[in-house]
């Protein structure tokens, strides 16, 4: 079955984007990491609506409402590490542990 | 094809959504001198929203649109009206605050305003895009806002926590989401109670329903996924706080309590456990975190997860026990409504004092209702009624959570019950410690006594508004039973 | 032949005809332009960055705010493609809807002019 397929890819995408989002250090390279999670969801929208084939495409609309979102939050998540990188000069997330407790 | 839009029932987003261009457009034309009006408009704009509100209500008709996507009844009303009310008390509180930072004034109101308008549709969303693009509408400004304080450190930090856990929750519970999708071919509500039912013993159905719990356990800060919740409470900007553990966090749990109580409740062998849970460990974990809290606004941070933790309670136990939801909904709704009203409350007598101290340490505060009892009494009567002490307004958000899980009944809603109420004795005790340290202890320091630190006459308004409401509320209930009532009335739309 | 393969004739006349297009905008060109080639422009054009150095090259944080804008109306047009095969039985009422949204584009344009980060200095 062609479904299980990209079921599987999608399940990989989205595991890769959480290991890459717990253990890379760079902001930038987590913010790859979730634009491959939701990658990953799309993905998995396209496959179920190819299969149900519904009248109104809800899979399809899904699927373009998250490339949206995901825009926006790469544009708002890239004006943050600008934002740190002028302050600090660097990208590493482990700098960051000003507050804790 | 053919859908007709009914514009009176869009009227509070239309507004807003006016309001926004408005704000957006000032900022574009007017110099420095003129940005007082950017505000202005901003508050304007919201107070008009709540007129289409008013005439909705007075009619009383559900009103749906989009085949049953998009629906305005009773109970969504009542959040609006409540999400536009904090947002209103949110800009009264910023006023003063934001202009004082001296930068970005419109984008501030900008960004504040397209957060309230995503909160409005989520509260009329009857299927999970409208639902996602509401709870990312809400969420999405507020990852900037957070960070609006440029050049401070801890406000950076605040912000990118903040981005990176949002975008992770979002990301979990789309995977959810998909999944649901995937094993029924339904988005709306309607179509996922009738697909959902009965189908809890699929592993993919469980998987499905699990992301989508822990996606909004993150959104709204429950134990274990409230680690964001304090650094970001801390950094951001304090009227932004407000507004993140008001608004956001009623938001994220009307998306929550919708799905739950209108998508899956056929489903709810599967959620119950875990909303269990999440209620024990938030209330339990949030409260003993905050005992240790030196610092005002991480204290408050603290309190809100455990207020959390009391929000979940009715409905866990209602749905272990498998009574019936409706008396857990109307509980919740009236918790949260209360919840709203006297934090922030809480948030404005901190910003208010914080004027006078310069600093969020408790020590800092030490003795200031010695050189303004007033600042002490308001200090006073919010956090007392954070801690639910009769006659103020969260007595009533306490009681009307146990009398909903004393309906309920059961070996494990005795449990929850108890472990609810020693929390709550917890909770009295570090509430109590701040207002024995604003009214008992002697001054540490200096205060700051100058006209520059009187509350601006924006903030005292948001003051007194909050006041009359907790101490109303607390002495006739009969205020918001009627918010409780409303949610009764849901439209399950399709 | 087939009418299968009869569609296909299509393709191939449509190829041939891109193939000619093509060589001829270059034949031409190549005859009419001055050539004067230096070590500069022979290089490999990158969009107008030095090709050379390692991969991990930093790049001016400026195109940020261009990468943003690309982002924004790329987005939009996910949108407009969806809406365009409908228009017709969408009528006024959408075309009014999409004027709507691309207003609202608009204006976050004329802010980002108007702040000024679209002047390379």
């Amino acid at each position: 079955m062609i479904l299980s397929q990209f079921l599987i890819l999608a399940a990989a995408l989205f595991a890769f984007g959480i290991y890459g989002l717990l253990v890379r250090r760079n902001i930038v390279l987590i913010l790859l990491s979730v634009e491959l999670m939701l990658t990953a969801v799309n993905i998995n929208f396209i496959a179920f609506e190819s299969v149900f084939r519904s009248p109104d495409a809800i899979g399809q609309v899904f699927a373009i409402f998250i490339i949206t979102i995901a825009a926006a939050e790469v544009g708002i998540g890239l004006a943050i590490v600008l934002m740190i990188f002028r302050n600090r000069k660097s990208a590493n997330v482990d700098e960051l542990s000003l507050m804790r407790y | 094809m053919t859908f007709t839009i009914d514009y009176l029932a869009l009227a509070p987003e239309l507004v807003i959504v006016g309001t926004l261009l408005v704000v957006f457009t000032l900022d574009m034309v007017l110099t420095r001198p003129k940005k007082f009006w950017i505000a202005t408009a901003a508050v304007a704009g919201t107070a008009l929203a709540a007129i289409p509100l008013v005439i909705l209500g007075v009619q009383g008709e559900t009103r749906s649109m989009f085949d049953g996507s998009y629906v305005v009844d009773e109970f969504a009303l009542v959040l609006k009206g409540l999400f536009i009310v904090a947002a209103y008390l949110v800009l009264l509180m910023s006023h003063h605050y934001i202009e004082s930072e001296r930068y970005y004034q419109g984008e501030y109101y900008f960004l504040l305003l397209a957060s309230v308008l995503g909160s409005l549709v989520m509260a009329s969303s009857r299927d999970l895009i409208i639902l996602f693009i509401g709870l990312e509408l809400t969420t999405a400004p507020l990852f900037l806002l957070t960070g609006w304080r440029k050049g401070d450190a801890k406000s950076n930090e605040a912000s990118l926590k903040y981005f990176i856990l949002g975008v992770l929750s979002t990301a979990i519970l789309l995977y959810g989401m998909s999944f649901l999708y995937g094993l029924t071919g339904e988005i709306t509500f309607s179509g996922l109670a009738e697909a959902t039912a009965g189908r809890g013993d699929e592993p993919a159905m469980v998987m499905a329903i699990l992301f989508v719990i822990v996606g909004f356990g993150f959104k709204i800060a429950a134990v274990p996924f409230h680690f964001w919740a304090p650094d970001t409470y801390e950094g951001a900007p304090t009227p932004i706080t407000a507004y993140l553990s008001v608004n956001s966090k009623i938001a994220g749990f009307v998306a929550l309590l919708l799905m739950l109580y209108i998508a899956l409740p056929g489903v709810s062998e599967v959620w119950a456990p875990a909303l269990w849970i999440l209620a024990a460990l938030s209330m339990t974990v949030g409260n003993l975190s905050a005992l240790r809290q030196t610092n005002i606004v991480r204290l408050l941070a603290y309190s809100s997860v455990a207020q959390a933790g009391f929000m979940l309670v009715p409905f866990a136990a209602a749905a272990v026990v498998g009574a019936d939801l409706e008396e857990a909904f109307a509980a919740t709704v009236v918790y949260l409504a209360i919840y709203a009203v006297m934090n922030l409350g809480a948030f404005a007598v901190v910003i208010a004092g914080a004027r006078k101290t310069r600093s969020g340490e408790l020590s800092a505060w030490a003795g200031l209702a010695q050189v303004d009892s007033r600042l002490g009494v308001l200090v006073a009567v919010f956090f007392f009624s954070l801690a639910g002490i009769p006659p103020l307004a969260g007595w009533f958000a306490k009681f009307a959570m146990f009398r909903s899980v004393m309906i309920a009944g059961g070996t494990t809603t005795v449990v929850l019950a108890v472990i609810a109420a020693v929390n709550a004795v917890i909770a009295l005790y570090y509430y109590a410690k701040v207002v024995k340290t604003v009214w008992v202890d002697d001054p540490t320091g200096e205060f700051v006594e100058d006209v520059e630190a009187a509350p601006a006459v924006s903030l005292r308004l948001a003051l007194w508004v909050s006041l009359a409401l907790t101490v109303a509320i607390g002495f006739f209930p009969a205020l918001v039973t009627f918010v409780g009532d409303a949610s009764r009335v849901i439209a399950v739309g399709g | 032949m087939s009418p299968y393969f009869e569609s296909y004739l299509t393709v191939g006349a449509f190829a041939g005809l891109g193939a000619v297009l093509v060589l001829g905008m270059l034949g031409i060109a190549a005859v009419l332009r001055p050539t004067n080639p230096t070590s500069a422009k022979k290089m490999t054009y990158e969009c107008g960055v030095d090709p050379v150095g390692s991969g991990w090259s930093q790049t001016y944080v400026r195109y940020y705010v261009f990468g943003l804008l690309f982002v924004i109306f790329e987005v939009e047009a996910v949108f407009i493609f969806p809406w365009a095969i409908i228009l017709e039985r969408l009528g006024v009422f959408g075309l009014v809807e999409m004027m709507i949204f691309i207003f609202i584009l608009v204006l976050g344009l004329v802010y980002a002019i108007r702040k000024g980060v679209l002047e390379w200095e």
